[in-house]
């Protein structure tokens, strides 16, 4: 039997070295969870349990919710990733199955009632000209930690009021910061649907912390 | 001009900017940058003569740094490893 050549050896060690050093893909992973790989799911636990929690949040308002939401939704993906079409991108999927299951956790914890987006909008008068507010400026008042926490505590509740195609893009946009681009890919909608219905969700938010700034601000002056 | 002839006039969002415009139609690119550089110089011209708008923008700024805020400030340490036991817990047989 012929000798076998170091050279090659060598060569072929790198290689499998190499390959065991890259980062898998979600395919990848996606993969070798169908094909019962546990070490695969606890890596995709690792990739994306922040990021599922921090949406989770985002929609329940309360860590133990969030944690439990994400706890399911890995269990959903585990139970239905042979439903996965592997032509499609991974988390678009994956944030659709997190945000359903923290949908459905929200109604089952508080069956919430949501407001028409055109009843909190700027007001305008006949000749196009915006309606003076009264609204302290915010951008002073929230370098005050405890004001700030208190503004965003009220934003939060202001977002759970809104309809939900509203509420998807105002979270993963403005509170999670994710990319135009990914979040019409999640939505399943174009990008310029998705910018008007953020800047609507902004104006909304944006109107209800002004409506209840006022009294405060007028109890203040007096 | 009524608003009829204007909308009729108008073949551009800049042509007849009010404030009812700016912030319904052109704020959001305004912000994010992606507004043609002539339609950005009328809205700037525009803001420099109103104090509304300019207020308008400064409260629609904070807003948004408002809800940046709502982000969690940590991560369960041991989240991972919880969802994982829990997983497995429940598809034992699977996995």
């Amino acid at each position: 039997m012929a000798q076998p050549d170091a050279r090659r050896i060598a060569v072929s060690e790198e290689s499998v070295n190499r390959v065991d050093d890259r980062v898998p893909s979600d395919l990848d992973l996606v993969r070798r969870i169908k094909a019962g790989d546990e070490h695969a799911l606890e890596q995709m636990i690792e990739r994306y349990h922040a990021r599922v929690y921090s949406l989770s949040y985002g929609v329940l308002r309360n860590a133990e919710d969030a944690e439990e939401s994400t706890q399911d939704t890995f269990l959903t993906l585990y139970r239905k990733i042979g439903t996965f079409d592997e032509s499609k991108k991974f988390f678009s999927w994956f944030y659709r199955v997190a945000l359903n299951q923290a949908y459905s956790r929200a109604r089952r914890r508080r069956p919430g009632t949501t407001v028409p987006i055109r009843e909190h909008l700027p007001r305008f008068l006949d000749d196009g000209r915006l309606a003076p507010s009264d609204w302290p400026d915010p951008s002073v008042a929230i370098e005050d930690e405890a004001v700030a926490r208190e503004l965003a505590a009220r934003a939060g509740e202001f977002i759970g009021e809104l309809p939900r195609t509203y509420r998807d893009v105002i979270l993963m946009a403005d509170v999670e910061e994710m990319p135009a681009a990914e979040i019409a890919e999640v939505l399943r909608i174009s990008v310029p649907a998705l910018k008007s219905r953020l800047h609507r969700a902004r104006l909304h938010v944006r109107q209800r912390l002004a409506e209840v700034s006022r009294p405060a601000q007028r109890q203040a002056a007096s | 001009m009524t608003k009829k002839t204007r909308a009729k006039s108008g073949s551009s969002r800049s042509a007849h900017l009010t404030c009812e415009r700016l912030v319904m139609e052109a704020l959001y690119d305004f912000e994010e940058g992606t507004m043609p550089e002539a339609e950005r110089a009328e809205l700037e011209r525009h803001l420099a003569l109103c104090p509304p708008c300019v207020h308008f923008l400064d409260s629609y700024r904070a807003t948004g740094k408002t809800l940046r805020a709502l982000k969690p400030r940590e991560i369960p340490p041991s989240l991972a490893q919880t969802v994982f036991q829990f997983v497995k817990a429940r598809c034992g047989k699977k996995s």
